[in-house]
This record gives C-alpha cells, structure tokens and sequence, in this order.
C-alpha cells in the first residue's frame, strides 16, 4: 500500500485553509493511488493555539468543513489532527485524532497524555482523553496516539495488546538541541522509540510530524515510518515541508510474528492483573 | 573547568538552516518580504543580517547605520562594508541632532543615561523606517545578553522578531565564521557602543568564555550556584552572574498588568502571536 506522511506547515488559526491544503493533498495522493495520507497533530488547526482552542473546535460528526474533508476521502484512508467538540461532551475541547476511510468517519482518538511543563500547556486549555483503542481500518487494524501519547510507552503496549498491525502517531514535536547532526537532538528520542515499538510489537509505526515555527518554536519534522522488526521504511527532513512517499505490505506484520514470537508469547493478562494490584495499591 | 558547564558546539549548518526558515516563515505569515536591523558593525547584527539575506536575498533586506556624530568611525567602516559584501541597502543615520538637542536642554553627565537615550533613538528610527518600508525590524540581542539583562529596555532590546536570542555569544561567534563573517568584524572586542572604550567584557566584569560557560551550567544544566561553583567557577562570578540575571527579570517579561476582571490581557485572555486567517 502506498502511503503518504504530510509533513506540512498549517496556518494557525485558519480552519477553512488548512482544510484546502489537506483536500489538495488528497487529491494528489489518490492521483498517485496511495492507500492511506497520514497528516500530522493538530494539522487543521495549529498547534500553538491557547485560547483559539474552543474557537476551531468541531464535531466531526456534523461540522460542514469536516464534512468537505470527510468527502475527500473517497477511494483511501487518512489521519487528520482537530480540536474537537462533540455534542456529548459541550464545553469540553480535545486534542483528537480522526481516521477517515473511503468517506466515512471510522474512529475519533483523544490525547490522553497532555504535555503541560516547560513549553507545552496543553492540559490548560483541552479535556484529557482517558482511552486506547484500536479499529479496524480497510487494510488492517490500527490504533492512533496523538503526540506524547508515544512517548508514553504503555500507550503502544495497549494497541499491540489489542491487535494493531500498524500504529499511527501524529505529532506536533519541536525541535530542541541543535549540538547534534543535522536534526534536532530531540528528533532521536521519536525515532529510537520507532524503532524500538516497531521491533517489539512486529507492527508497522507510523509517525508524522509537522515543520514550520509557531512563536518562536519550530516543529522537527523528521517524520518516518519503520516496518516490523525496527526496519527504517522512511524517513523525512528536519525542516522542510514534504510529502514523505513510501510502499508498506502488510504482510510483513505476519512474518515478522512468524520469526519473532513475541506476539504469540504475549500475556496481556499477566500484565493486567500486575497493574490491577499496582493501581490498587496507589490508591490506598 | 570541568565538562558539565560548557556550553555545546552548535551545528552550525543546521542552526542556519533553522533560523533562514524561521524568519522566512515569521515574515511570510504577514504577506511581508523585507526585514531591516540596526548595523553597528559589530557581530551579532553581521550575524543577523547575513541570516536575513539568505532567508530574504539582498534586496529586502535593510541595515540602518545610525552612529553619533563621528563615534566609532571604523565600526561605522566596518558596517558599510559589511553591506557591500552583502549586497544589501544601506543608509547613514547620525542621531546627533536629536540626542545633542534633548541634552541640551536636560542635561546629565551619566553616560549610562546617555547611552540609553542613543540606543532608544536607534529603536525609533527603525520603528519608523519601518513603516516606511514596510518591514520587520530584526531583534540581535544573543542568549548571553538577555540572560544578563545587558540590553536597553524599549531601546536594542526592541524588535519585531529575534533569531539570535538562543544562541550564547560564544555560539554566535561559532555561527559568524561559518557564515563568513569578515574577521575584522568576528575579532573586535564586543561593544555596546555606548561610549568610547567600552567594551561588554569590561563592563560585565568577566569575559564571554567564562560567562557563557556560567549561564550554561544555571540555565540548560539546571546547576545550582554550588555545583556551578564545584564545577570550577569563582564564586564572586558566580554570584555576579545571579545578581544580573535576577535584576534584569523585567527586561524578559512584558509589563504586569494589574488584573481586576475576570478575562484580562496577559493573564487569560491568550492568543498566539502567530495566529493566521
């Protein structure tokens, strides 16, 4: 399958034109035949937003911009990073992510773990997701994690104990440390955990991150994709906007299961029944 | 001295790369294609405007040569050239007139004072070339200086954007001969030019090195004053360096504002200045 990781500049602020530039990105990829468009964290909106949080929020479900976008989905998949406010959950603005396959909205995951310390506040202006789950998408099952949620590695642990075959993250990182190569010293910290929950879960990892400078901060790009068993698939520049363009087969999850018995060996329920006692015993 | 307070080689390609895109992007975001900056023909505006040409070219960029009568003639020198070699306009301002004709009529003998007033009129020259030209006035205040305060409120500290204010002078000087900055210029005694014979090193009462290596171990290493001075720092400086950086913590904030509603500016009511649409 072809898949497409847009690693681009959204205007912050500006719902209706980060919309068009997803939409002719889209376009461009069905053009191409690509299977799925992966866009990165908060890319309908930008991501530096305080209090424009609940100003672009939406519910995917109904708001006619989102809807345009779902439209554009027809013959592939794709990943989009919004704010969202759902009728359910009024006055409450998340951090989401969205799967969007052939027209219809699959899936919705929130952030669960909001940066909030040094230069993120994230927690000072969205609701905190408080769950994982995986879905089923046309060319397997696959589990979303916005950002730090990566970072946080029981986060992966969830999606592979749930089956994902690919695990896709979109992000919004910046770039601290410029001491290194020619990236950000922090771009290894995304890559090694890549490379580390694709080897060990025998899925395919997905991260696209954004490029451009809100503020002050510039986001490090670097966006990449490792097939199971650590594999670099690809990998973006540091800084500049790309459509990062690569070839995936899903059946390299099977083999590497095949090779590697790390799936089969797996006791979710062992490790369940530790964290029970764990959680319980904090509570006390 | 040992490692742990050194501040870190910078990939100087790298930095170039990121702060060429930086100011590209912090000027597009506005429909804007001109920056102009104060060239006083030392380092850090060479620095600076060499990184607007490469982000702008030669054409939209600016440098504002604004001496005192006939002070400083081979920075004045210095800065032409620098021009020149970058192919970008340049005009002579001498703020004489201006600043003679305020002391004049309230006169002081405090060349702080003075020199304060030059470095404000230096900032409302720019402001006002500024609307003439339609451009970005660049900020060439570097990390050493902001964290020491070694800068004039509403005066150099003034700008619209500033691509120099993470980099330590220790690491500028890294980025100038990268970026080929004459030596004449890389080798002069840094200098806030406020009068004749002042150089930063000597007001500051520590040279670049020890200071960068100081600010280094407090600020990124997060190093208390004792394991700064463990690290090899004599405690006088060390205790220096706090005094400065602890008295010029206004010059890094925005004034306070005194909060009486429920939604005030600064406090909660929180926009990006990068907002868009």
């Amino acid at each position: 399958m072809k898949t497409v990781l847009a690693q681009i500049v959204p205007k912050l602020g500006d719902v209706e034109a980060n919309v068009d530039a997803h939409l002719e990105i889209l376009g461009r990829a069905r053009r191409q035949k690509a299977g799925l468009v992966v866009f990165p964290e908060l890319g309908l909106t930008g991501y530096t937003l305080k209090d424009l949080a609940e100003e672009v929020a939406l519910d995917p479900a109904s708001d006619p911009l989102f809807r345009r976008l779902v439209a554009g989905t027809k013959g592939l998949s794709a990943v989009v990073g919004f704010v969202e406010e759902s009728p359910a959950d009024r006055g409450l603005f998340y951090n989401a992510a969205a799967f969007i396959a052939d027209g219809r909205l699959v899936h919705v995951h929130r952030k669960v773990f909001l940066p909030t310390g040094g230069l993120f506040e994230e927690a000072k202006f969205f609701a905190q997701g408080r769950d994982f789950r995986t879905f089923q998408a046309p060319f397997g099952r696959a589990g979303l994690l916005i950002c730090r949620d990566f970072l946080q590695f029981g986060s992966s642990y969830v999606h592979y104990a749930a089956g994902a075959d690919l695990i896709i993250c979109i992000s919004a990182a910046p770039g601290r440390g410029v001491g290194g190569g020619d990236v950000f010293e922090t771009s290894r910290m995304w890559e090694l955990m890549g490379e580390a929950v694709s080897y060990f879960s025998t899925a395919f990892v997905l991260y696209a991150n954004r490029v451009g400078s809100e503020d002050g901060v510039t986001f490090a790009g670097g966006s990449f994709v490792f097939a199971p068993g650590g594999r670099l698939v690809a990998r973006a520049s540091p800084v500049d906007p790309e459509l990062l363009v690569c070839s995936i087969d899903l059946a390299a999850v099977r083999e590497a299961r095949r090779r590697w018995l790390f799936k089969r060996d797996e006791k979710p329920e062992a490790v369940w029944r530790s964290l029970e006692r764990i959680v319980r015993a904090s509570e006390d | 001295m040992k490692g742990s307070s050194v501040p870190p080689k910078i990939n100087a390609p790298f930095v170039e790369k990121v702060l060429v895109a930086f100011i590209r992007d912090e000027l597009g975001r506005c429909s804007c294609r001109k920056a102009l900056l104060g060239l006083s023909g030392g380092l850090d505006s060479a620095v600076c405007a060499t990184l607007a040409v490469r982000a702008l070219g030669p054409r939209n960029v600016l440098g504002l040569i604004m001496p005192y009568g006939k002070a400083f003639p081979k920075d004045v020198r210095d800065a032409k050239a620098l021009a020149g070699r970058l192919g970008i306009r340049h005009e002579t301002i001498d703020i004489a007139p201006q600043i003679d004709l305020y002391f004049a009529a309230h006169p002081t003998t405090s060349r702080l004072q003075r020199g304060n007033k030059m470095a404000r009129e230096r900032m409302s020259v720019l402001y006002d070339y500024s609307v003439r030209e339609g451009g970005f006035v660049l900020g060439t205040s570097n990390k050493t200086e902001l964290l020491v305060g070694y800068g004039t409120v509403y005066g150099d500290l003034a700008c619209a954007i500033n691509p120099m204010g993470d980099l330590y002078k220790t690491q500028v000087r890294r980025l100038a001969t990268h970026l080929g900055v004459p030596a004449a210029i890389r080798r002069k005694a840094p200098t806030a030019g406020l009068w004749p014979g002042q150089t930063d090193e000597g007001e500051l009462g520590l040279t670049y090195d020890e200071l960068d290596r100081i600010l280094y171990g407090l600020v990124e290493g997060r190093r208390t004053r004792r394991q700064v001075i463990e690290d090899g720092h004599d405690a006088a400086a060390v205790d220096r360096v706090l005094r400065m950086i602890k008295a010029s913590d206004f010059k890094r904030t925005l004034p306070p504002i005194a909060k009486l509603s429920t939604r005030t500016v600064g406090h909660d009511f929180l926009y990006p200045r990068d907002r868009e649409g």
